[in-house]
């Protein structure tokens, strides 16, 4: 088995498109579909992105420096992810087809590193390990 | 409180890696670098998520212009700008998020973009959907956790 996440990416056009269709459509068109994930038991976590401009931060000088978003051009955002535990891509991407998008929409698909991609004595490894078997932070707000 | 997002972009991953052996860094020192601000933010109690991802050309993408959806091998477009990874970290403000992505060990060619997350109570809470993904959303956390304790 090995995590994808799934990336959603948008056009200019789609998001226009996006912020015509009736929210409520929307929410149920994407809860039936996350639900479908979870029924199959493939679905590890996802979350969308707020619209609201964001920053970058830029490490080409020292200090980086940080500018006004969006990142490079408004068309092919990063609008939101979903995180995947299938045993082949291929089986992520069949998945990903049945995402309720409109077209001018993309997911990239990809592979999430795990443990086995790197050295096991390592010690940074084994702590990341420890905090994740943490749940990574116990003040750590979740959505529920 | 809220939940941001840190993508780390680089230009191409060939010339941020080449980028990585000029200034004389070993794949062991790379791992100890990010492991050390990683820490950072698990000890700050800030830390919510964190993943990295294989590189673009073995991923896929798939496209939505036409029925049924196409999907084609990757990279998604050009491989300048390619998407690597992402912490969620939860801050009360924009300023800390900025704050800790100034932190993160990167060079030349790296630049990190900060999204914030809406939470669930952003939405309509009587809209049945929502309700269903604060259930799902416990559902899978409970299930990770399992996971994890083995």
């Amino acid at each position: 088995m090995s995590k994808f996440m799934l990336i959603m990416r948008g056009t200019d056009a789609a998001k226009d498109a996006f912020e015509q269709t009736d929210f409520t459509e929307v929410i149920a068109a994407m809860g039936a579909y996350n639900e479908s994930m979870l029924k199959a038991g493939v679905m590890v976590g996802g979350d969308g992105l707020a619209l609201e401009p964001g920053l970058v931060v830029d490490f080409d000088q020292t200090p980086p420096v940080v500018t006004d978003g969006p990142y490079g051009e408004t068309k092919e955002l990063f609008n939101g992810f979903w995180v995947l535990e299938v045993p082949t891509i291929e089986e992520a991407a069949e998945w990903a087809k049945r995402a309720p998008l409109p077209p001018g929409n993309k997911l990239e698909v990809r592979r999430i590193t795990g443990p086995e991609d790197f050295p096991a004595d390592n010690e940074w490894i084994q702590k990341e390990k420890e905090w994740q078997e943490h749940g990574y932070s116990e003040s750590s707000a979740t959505d529920a | 409180m809220g939940i941001y997002m840190l993508i780390m972009r680089t230009v191409d991953e060939a010339a941020a890696q080449q980028a990585m052996a000029d200034a004389g860094l070993d794949f062991d020192k790379m791992i100890e670098t990010m492991g050390r601000f990683n820490e950072e933010l698990f000890d700050a109690g800030v830390l919510v998520a964190m993943e990295g991802l294989e590189e673009a050309a073995l991923g896929a993408v798939v496209d939505y212009s036409s029925t049924p959806p196409v999907v084609t091998d990757g990279p998604y477009g050009e491989t300048k700008e390619l998407f690597n990874g992402y912490w969620q970290i939860d801050v009360p403000t924009k300023e800390a998020a900025i704050e800790w992505a100034l932190k993160v060990p990167a060079g030349p060619g790296v630049k990190t973009e900060i999204r914030r997350v809406p939470t669930i109570d952003e939405f309509p809470s009587d809209n049945p959907w929502i309700q269903r993904e604060i259930e799902m959303r416990t559902e899978m956390l409970r299930s990770q956790l399992q996971k994890a304790e083995g």
